[in-house]
């Protein structure tokens, strides 16, 4: 069961959003919800969905994979929508027994679902298009700034890497360690609740025991090799601004803006 | 080195690979009878980064754990990743793991010698429940306009009888591998 999770969401692509630098596309991400938490009317979600449709045509990612991204939502997305739906009190357009729909619930309602799933679509468009090492590299360039003020950019990114790298390591563990526990008589998918709770024990401290040797075992191979963090670090892939990231962070600038405008005028 | 370093290199692997184990028990699920939603082993990696790492490099550990999320590794419960997954309704119960962690670690180390097993206990059940269960319930509340109890029932209720057993087993857990874990010379000074 654990063999069928492949790591990362990234499609690869050339299209014009996946060759924006992975700077952009965070800080981008960032304005995008600025702008969805102030936008208030009718004006501004449609400008914010025009937005998001036209960058998911721009992407090139087939909706369906976009539209996965939604499923783990659609139980909290209906529960959201109701509850607005029935709870907000108003004008009442129509009732049945004790649900009351009112008119300010309809409009609230809809507002929050749509929402969420402008929300949830177009963040999930920053990780469909940039791969998990190239994002690492871009959150460390971007906290650089404020390495002045005691934030461990280098270390951070350091240890995304590491912890990346030993995801598949740390899952082969864990689905040969519960072999080799089943091979001694241990059950892990039978019995109740309790003794299932039970069952993990033998899975979890070898488990993590082994997590600690690595570790142990690392330090020792960095520290052979003369590791001593991130200055003077010379890359293979350097980031580079181009021209379209200049583009793209006005044009995300400009709908903040927008977004503001809409909220304090019309 | 002049200057003192942010965290030990050790420190650094330790909170490295944590956050990497806490992914992989994201995916360790196991299914209850009598409530809609499974036992995921996320949890336990929270409360045993705070028991196992202390307060600093366990909150550490929590923290790049969110970050790989943020950057797109699938590493929340059913395989779910990404900012929006942060932001949104449930988002909550994630972004209380490093506190949780800490709360967790600067219980779990009493200043001289080794917690009992009940100290430990409490570690988890004050960081891995009721952090986590405040932080994410109010969360789920504000960025759904629900009522505190409406998000209670829908993200804490259910939830509740599974969480305390895994507080058991992570509490016997933390003690057996901390009493395991200097045979390997893992613990360091500083």
């Amino acid at each position: 069961m654990l063999k069928d999770i492949t790591i990362g969401q990234y499609i690869p692509g050339d299209s014009l959003i996946h060759l924006l630098d992975p700077r952009t596309k965070i800080l981008g991400a960032m304005a995008f919800i600025l702008a969805l938490f102030i936008a208030s009317g009718p004006e501004g979600y449609l400008i914010l969905t025009l937005f998001s449709i036209i960058i998911i045509i721009l992407s090139r990612i087939p909706t369906s994979f976009v539209l996965r991204g939604l499923k783990p939502l659609y139980y909290i997305l209906a529960f959201t929508v109701l509850l607005n739906f029935f709870l907000t009190p108003g004008v009442e357009i129509w009732r049945w027994k004790f649900l009351r729909l009112t008119e300010e619930g309809l409009r609230q309602g809809l507002f929050m679902g749509w929402r969420l799933l402008l929300l949830v679509l177009t963040t999930s468009l920053l990780t469909l298009t940039s791969s998990p090492i190239a994002l690492t590299d871009g959150i460390e360039r971007l906290l650089n700034p404020f390495k002045t003020i005691g934030v461990p950019a280098h270390e951070l990114a350091m240890m995304m890497t590491i912890a990346l790298r030993f995801i598949p390591t740390l899952l082969e563990e864990t689905d040969k360690i519960m072999k080799a526990q089943m091979a001694r008589g241990a059950e892990f998918e039978s019995g109740n609740i309790v003794q299932r709770a039970k069952g993990m024990v033998p899975l979890l401290v070898p488990l993590f025991i082994s997590a600690f040797r690595r570790a142990d075992e690392l330090a020792m191979a960095m520290e052979a090799r003369c590791y001593r963090g991130g200055e003077g670090r010379t890359r293979m892939k350097q980031l580079e601004m181009k021209k379209r990231d200049y583009y793209a962070l006005t044009l995300m600038g400009l709908l903040v803006i927008f977004a503001i405008y809409e909220r304090l005028c019309l | 080195m002049d200057k003192k370093a942010f965290i030990s290199l050790r420190g650094m692997l330790k909170a490295g690979l944590m956050a990497a184990l806490t992914a992989v028990l994201a995916w360790v699920q196991i299914p209850l009878p009598f409530s809609p939603v499974p036992i995921t082993g996320q949890t336990f990696g929270v409360m045993l980064a705070g028991s196992l790492l202390g307060k600093r490099t366990g909150c550490l550990s929590m923290l790049i754990f969110l970050l790989l999320g943020t950057a797109g590794v699938p590493v929340f419960a059913g395989a779910k990743a990404g900012l929006g997954v942060l932001l949104g309704p449930t988002g909550g119960y994630l972004l209380a793991f490093p506190l949780a962690a800490y709360t967790i670690g600067s219980i779990a180390f009493p200043s001289q010698g080794s917690p009992s097993p009940m100290r430990m206990g409490w570690a988890n059940f004050l960081g891995g429940i009721l952090v986590i269960y405040a932080l994410g319930t109010i969360q789920l509340s504000l960025v759904a306009h629900m009522s505190f109890g409406a998000a209670f029932v829908a993200g804490a209720l259910y939830f509740i009888p599974g969480d305390l057993l895994k507080v058991m087993v992570a509490t016997f857990v933390g003690l057996r591998v901390r009493a395991i874990l200097p045979r390997f010379k893992m613990e360091e000074k500083g």
